[in-house]
């Protein structure tokens, strides 16, 4: 590990510690990058509020139908974080590999996913755009970002109740359904603090339970620094499917217990060191 | 229309039933959050079962002064007589 004056400590998955006065050898075009990066973080916020406030708005009036008008609104954020993803890419500030990505998009499916950097939901929704999401309350507020949740019809975290009966219905109306069982993105170093809500709803509603493992390395955009700390090299989004897990195994318990069971066992394999690199 | 001792015996078999609690520990005065650990997800489905014994849909607004175990078994019987 290479240590420098620093701010701000940053011990990710990579094992880099940033500094003013990096004693890392920053590669891959830095500064092109962190340009870059700036440039596609401004273009994001802009297409999502023009997504969000002219286009979905426009699909609304013109679709009547409310699953269709549905599909249409999820088909073209899908699209467009399909096209940011491969744009970031194409202009060398990420990389990225998603590995088992046709296993995703089943009817009632419920992907559980880990949360380590700011945009995992766009490799998510970009690559399975038919489903629905659930997010942060705030983001039903926020100005740049309510437009397009509220059109793609995507589900609040809060309250509880509300959140819990309405991604039963989802997963039982046949959508897929992606959940981020922690409820925010994982801190660098602490250990991955799930919340109970994936297992209850995957008990109450799921036909099937699919797990997809994060990893960023080197590792950026994370919960515990600025954007523009971005690493000494390109980093790179590595996605893999897990197998689905099977259900069945705890449905002879009541609820409460059965979900406790299942959200420890949840726990249990995304701690297990999340093996991406086989 | 059942009484408040009916009542008691219900909620206190669906607590037991549905967290595995010790019966002993089911009190009146028995704090969900704190004494039994009940949380909000629990919560949810404490109120979605109840709601299917009782053949009323009952809502968390209901609930929300509930603390207690005495306090459910008041708001169901208030419930009841609407």
């Amino acid at each position: 590990m290479m240590r420098g004056r620093t701010d701000r400590l940053h011990a990710g998955a990579s094992g880099f510690i940033y500094s003013e006065l990096s004693a890392v050898k920053r590669t891959d075009y830095y500064w092109l990058r962190l340009v870059g990066t700036g440039l596609w973080f401004l273009v994001f916020g802009l297409v999502t509020f023009v997504l969000g406030f002219l286009v979905l708005p426009v699909i609304r009036l013109l679709t009547w139908d409310r699953s269709r008008r549905r599909r249409r609104s999820r088909a073209v954020l899908g699209a467009g974080m399909r096209a940011f993803i491969h744009g970031a890419r194409g202009t060398g500030c990420i990389d990225f590999e998603f590995i088992g990505r046709e296993k995703l998009g089943r009817p009632g499916q419920l992907v559980v996913a880990n949360h380590p950097t700011l945009i995992d939901v766009c490799f998510l929704l970009g690559f399975a755009p038919t489903a629905s999401c659930i997010v942060k309350a705030s983001h039903f507020r926020n100005l740049i970002t309510r437009g397009a949740v509220i059109g793609a019809g995507y589900i609040p975290n809060a309250p509880t109740e509300e959140m819990i009966h309405a991604a039963e219905a989802a997963l039982q109306q046949g959508e897929t359904l992606l959940m981020f069982p922690e409820g925010t993105r994982t801190v660098p170093g602490k250990p991955l603090a799930m919340q109970r809500g994936a297992a209850n709803v995957a008990l109450r509603a799921a036909r099937v339970l699919t797990p997809v493992y994060i990893s960023c390395e080197p590792s950026t955009l994370s919960k515990n620094l600025p954007w523009y700390r971005i690493p000494p090299s390109r980093p790179k989004w590595t996605l893999r499917v897990g197998d689905d897990i099977d259900l069945e195994a705890y449905r002879d318990a009541p609820l409460p217990i059965a979900s406790r069971r299942l959200h420890s066992d949840l726990a249990g394999l995304f701690a297990g060191g999340t093996p991406v690199r086989d | 229309m059942k009484s408040r001792q009916e009542i008691h015996d219900i909620v206190r078999r669906t607590l037991v039933e549905l967290f595995e609690l010790e019966a002993p520990a089911v009190v009146p005065e028995a704090s969900f959050n704190d004494d039994l650990e009940i949380d909000s997800i629990d919560a949810v489905d404490l109120i979605d079962h109840l709601s299917r014994i009782f053949e009323r849909r009952v809502s968390p607004r209901d609930f929300r002064s509930v603390r207690t175990v005495n306090d459910l078994i008041d708001c169901i019987d208030r419930l009841q007589t609407q």
